[in-house]
């Protein structure tokens, strides 16, 4: 990569017990893979809750990590933002090693690049919700009026409008987690941090906080890590996603890859639930043959999802050619791979 | 819990029972301590403590003089301040936070002290509450605090705090007077050491009951850890904290009045006790409900503070103050500033005559009721069967043959048990009929140790059990012996009866709402009134002695079991008497067969409580006659005499420490038992 990544993890550990740090290191001595290093600290009495994990999230990118309960996905980003002191490893934030950062170099990057969104909200209960969010702004020592007129933009953007004076037990979940999300931004974040933000929620309400979410996103282009047990969620919001287990990351790869291309029997168990129409893409199918068949063309495009494309060439049995905007033919879909690729998931 | 630790237990105990009784008169050093071989503990205790409280002493005075101040300059505010004012206040208060219920309570209740014609003193009483609850705020906070930020630090200061609660009250009184000497300041230091506690402990436990979430968000905002802590985590915790500042105000309150057992001040205590010794019982009642009603309006309005419901209208809030402070202008400008005195004089004067005229009409019958529950109930519990019993009051002498029939009918009936399987009761029922023989003072003390050991071992294990049985043995050897069992004879006395009566109670409140709607307030009552006014009513009616003192325990120490026992019936799962019921048992059914084993844990809980309250009551019960540890504590407090004081009242701790402990791991038994 050119560019600096604007998040990198570089074989991170986490290691809780009496004492983490001397057993990672003894345990390290002693043994060189990952598998046996947690072996070993698991023997002496301390529990590897991240072994060894690494990946690079470059600059406006949305990182998915996803995982069961107890995959350690929380803990890891509990490291990159340095709420916990991970045992091992590396955490650059555009290239600032934040591990070896003072106190108050850590609290100025909280105050003003890193924003974070909590499972259960996190909200401070005495508080009202312009008082919530604008508490980054407070901890900095920015007069009342000046940060109040600063989070009025972030409020009206979460549709939190005249709701400013309300407290959090006043407000429903959607609504609190609004707060939450607001509060993490109030110190304009380039680094953004989700913690299963929606999880809590009903599933009408999270679905139409995920839509917003992307529309924020995209208006204020930040790094994002979200962490996230659904893989449908996984799947809708992410550029990239990690699939963690026991610790370590078993996959990283673009939604297409994840769900056509699972490494092993756990990706596929997530697989399996989701309908791959949904979410594999024309191009992952297509045979890059040229030739230009003549007749009708019923329109595809690499983009398109399969199940889209399947209501084109439901009736056909011939290849169909992909083209790009402009008409130019990329390459052919072959109705059996279309059946196979859709067939695959019942099996 | 597993059956055999409890037969070898129970055998062993037994067994070094029955060996006790037949050395009887071959070894009689196995009854009584013999002198020779205790050691002086108490005197070293006392010159060791001398030296260091002299030591200390002239900070102390320094500190003495300095407080006396805010003390001094609080008491003159309160007395020249006209009384519609603070009335006015406190009424407004009341509405601010409660509406009109509470500003009724505040009015009535300070209202009523004025009436009294005791203002004066409770306005002194008032001052010393209001310099000592800071103090112990400010140092139970930062203990909470200390104990919060530093993990290391926590289990040491939690168990300091559990001596502060534990050492009876009276014994640190003893040495505070040698530190700063007669006068108000020791009850302001001893009632802000008494309330330290609660406010620590609360501070600990709301701060460590904060959602993690809400800690990590503070954080992750860029806030400095006196940010995270002073903007965030303690108003977070602020209802646990209130919590802990209502317990203060009360502590505190009921610690002044004990306090003024020493003198020199003249508070509303003071003022009962005197009335006390002069048996002027319808003054002290008098002076007693002042303290009563103060202690409600305080209690009520700061367990307001604690919840967060909606404030009342603050402008009427400001009208009434501003009535309270007109009416005040007005009574300073006509100089009328003194408060009406004895309004209520009269009232108590006739009381205390219709009193009078009651005892002496019903004397008969107060003593009967003390005779016979002492003679038929307490003396044998105290010195046993074979003593109590005599042709006076039994009608007949016991003998040693009488003695040899009961052990005989025990053997057998216990042979019978274990026979059915039921090793444990069996022996333990010979256990208790061996009790009943010998009587709690006459106890040989292999056989305490014993019973006590196995008991902790049963309970929690090897540890528990040696812990226990080295306090006993310094107990043992500081010859402190006779005068702990006497104390344990009336606190287990007191216990016993509580438990029986409490928990039917319990039982019966949780059954029916109409006897819980009933009882409550009066459980209400009782746990809210300072220690020392429970004293004034069995005075009244049954004279200085045991049978008072004990009364006084029960009324006490009743509560806890009543409500707990209540508790963990009330809170038995509905799907599982749902269950019960489709399976055809019948309410007495549930009852025994569901209910009561999911509330065992509870009800132990309240046990534990009870003895603990026992234990405190017992060292006040002393002001009106009871022996034992109690009556050496307060005996040491009148001669100065640290060292007997101290340890008398660590040996006190000790016994309720074990007691505390030993309860607590069979709660924790039954709840692992029941996956709670």
């Amino acid at each position: 990569m050119t560019t600096t990544p604007a998040i990198t993890a570089e074989d991170l550990w986490q290691v809780f017990g009496p004492d983490p740090l001397t057993a990672f290191r003894r345990a390290q001595s002693d043994a060189s893979s990952p598998e046996d290093i947690a072996r070993v600290l698991d023997a002496s009495g301390h529990i590897p809750a991240v072994r060894g994990v690494s990946f690079d999230v470059a600059p406006g990118e949305l990182f998915v990590i996803m995982g069961l309960s107890g995959s350690g996905k929380s803990t890891v980003v509990r490291g990159l933002s340095r709420l916990l002191q991970p045992t091992s490893g590396a955490v650059r934030l555009y290239g600032e090693d934040i591990l070896a950062a003072s106190k108050s170099r850590m609290n100025a990057l909280r105050r003003n690049k890193i924003g974070m969104v909590f499972q259960h909200f996190g909200l401070f209960p005495h508080m009202t919700v312009i008082d919530n969010v604008a508490y980054p702004l407070k901890v900095a020592r920015v007069s009342q009026k000046e940060r109040y007129a600063r989070v009025r933009p972030v409020l009206e953007m979460l549709g939190l409008q005249g709701r400013d004076t309300a407290y959090p037990r006043e407000l429903s979940g959607g609504q609190r987690q609004r707060v939450g999300i607001a509060r993490s931004l109030a110190g304009d974040c380039s680094i953004w941090f989700l913690d299963e933000p929606f999880s809590a929620l009903d599933p009408l309400i999270r679905r139409q906080l995920q839509d917003e979410f992307l529309t924020i996103r995209k208006r204020l282009n930040t790094t994002i890590v979200f962490i996230t047990h659904d893989i449908t969620e996984a799947l809708k919001l992410a550029d990239r996603i990690a699939i963690m287990r026991d610790g370590q990351i078993v996959q990283i790869g673009t939604p297409a890859e994840i769900v056509l291309n699972p490494v092993d029997d756990y990706v596929r168990d997530f697989a399996r639930d989701v309908a791959r129409g949904r979410h594999a893409r024309v191009g992952s199918i297509m045979r890059n043959d040229l030739r230009d068949i003549p007749g009708d063309t019923p329109g595809l495009n690499p983009d398109m999802t399969l199940e889209d494309a399947l209501a084109f060439c439901v009736e056909r049995y011939d290849p169909v050619p992909v083209r790009d905007p402009a008409g130019q033919v990329l390459g052919h879909v072959y109705p059996h791979d279309l059946a196979k690729a859709l067939q695959a998931e019942k099996a | 819990m597993t059956r055999r630790p409890g037969v070898l237990a129970a055998g062993l105990t037994a067994l070094v029972g029955a060996l006790c009784l037949l050395l009887q008169d071959t070894a009689p050093f196995l009854f009584a301590f013999p002198k020779t071989w205790t050691i002086p503990t108490t005197d070293w205790v006392g010159s060791v403590l001398e030296t260091i409280l002299g030591a200390i002493k002239p900070a102390m005075r320094w500190f003495s003089w300095l407080i006396a101040y805010p003390m001094d300059g609080l008491n003159a505010v309160l007395n020249g301040l006209p009384w519609p004012v603070l009335i006015g206040a406190v009424t407004a208060l009341g509405w601010h936070l409660g509406g009109l219920r509470l500003a009724l309570l505040g009015l009535a209740g300070f209202g009523f002290v004025l009436l009294s014609g005791y203002w004066s003193e409770s306005m002194n009483t008032l001052a010393l509450v209001a310099v000592s609850v800071p103090l112990a705020m400010i140092f139970g906070g930062t203990i909470g605090i200390l104990a919060n930020e530093a993990p290391r630090l926590r289990n040491p200061l939690l168990g300091v705090l559990d001596a502060m609660q534990t050492i009876p009250t009276f014994a640190y009184l003893t040495p505070l007077l040698l530190l700063f000497g007669f006068g108000p300041v020791v009850g302001l230091v001893a009632s802000a050491i008494y309330a330290a506690p609660p406010m620590a402990r609360n501070m600990l436990l709301g701060l460590e009951r904060i959602d993690s979430e809400v800690k990590e968000a503070a954080i992750m905002s860029g806030a400095t850890r006196a940010q995270q802590l002073f903007q965030v985590e303690i108003p977070t915790a602020r209802h646990q904290i209130m919590v802990g500042v209502n317990q203060c105000l009360m502590a505190a309150l009921s610690m002044v009045i004990i306090a003024a057992v020493i003198g020199g001040f003249d508070d509303i205590g003071w003022e009962v006790l005197l009335t006390m010794r002069k048996a002027q019982f319808g003054q002290a009642l008098l002076a007693g409900l002042v303290i009563v009603l103060f202690a409600i309006v305080i209690d009520r309005l700061s367990a307001a503070m604690a919840r967060d419901r909606k404030r009342f209208n603050s402008r009427i809030s400001f009208v009434i103050f501003g009535i309270g402070l007109v009416a005040g202008a007005a009574l300073y400008l006509t100089a009328n500033t003194t408060p009406p005195t004895g309004l209520l004089g009269p009232v108590a004067e006739m009381v205390d005559e219709w009193l009078s005229r009651f005892t002496v009409v019903n004397a008969t019958l107060m003593d009967d009721i003390k005779n016979t529950s002492m003679f038929y109930g307490l003396l044998p519990l105290r010195i046993g069967l074979d003593d109590a019993v005599l042709p006076f009051t039994w009608g007949f002498q016991w003998t040693k043959a009488m003695s040899l029939v009961l052990f005989g009918i025990s053997a057998l009936t216990c042979t019978a048990l274990i026979w059915l399987g039921k090793p444990v009761v069996g022996l333990l029922f010979l256990i208790g009929m061996g009790l009943l023989e010998t009587g709690i003072t006459n106890l040989p003390w292999p056989f305490f140790l014993t019973a006590i050991g196995s008991l902790a071992w049963v309970a929690s294990g090897r540890k528990l059990a040696i812990l226990s049985v080295c306090l006993l043995v310094t107990i043992l050897v500081s010859g402190l012996w006779e005068r702990a069992l006497l104390s344990l004879y009336l606190s287990g006395a007191a216990v016993l009866t509580c438990t029986a009566f409490g928990g039917v109670l319990g039982v019966v409140s949780a059954n029916s709402t109409v006897v819980w709607r009933l009882l409550r307030p009066v459980c209400d009552l009782l746990q809210t009134i300072p220690l020392f006014v429970f004293l004034i009513p069995v005075l009244m009616f049954f004279q200085i002695g045991e049978f008072s003192a004990f009364l006084a325990i029960c009324a006490y120490a009743i509560v806890p079991m009543i409500r707990y026992t209540r508790h963990g019936i009330v809170t038995t799962p509905p799907e599982m008497i749902e269950a019960a019921t489709a399976n055809g048992a019948t309410t007495w059914q549930i009852l025994r067969d569901i209910r009561l084993p999911y509330a065992a844990p509870s009800i132990l809980l309240g046990l534990n409580q009870t003895i603990l309250y026992a234990f405190a009551m017992l060292v006040i019960a002393a002001l009106v006659g009871t022996t034992g540890l109690g009556q050496s504590i307060y005996l040491a407090l009148g001669q100065a005499d640290v060292g007997l004081g101290v340890s008398a009242g660590a040996a006190m701790a000790i016994l309720a420490f074990i007691a505390d402990r030993l309860v607590q791991s069979f709660a924790e038994d039954r709840r692992k038992a029941l996956g709670l």
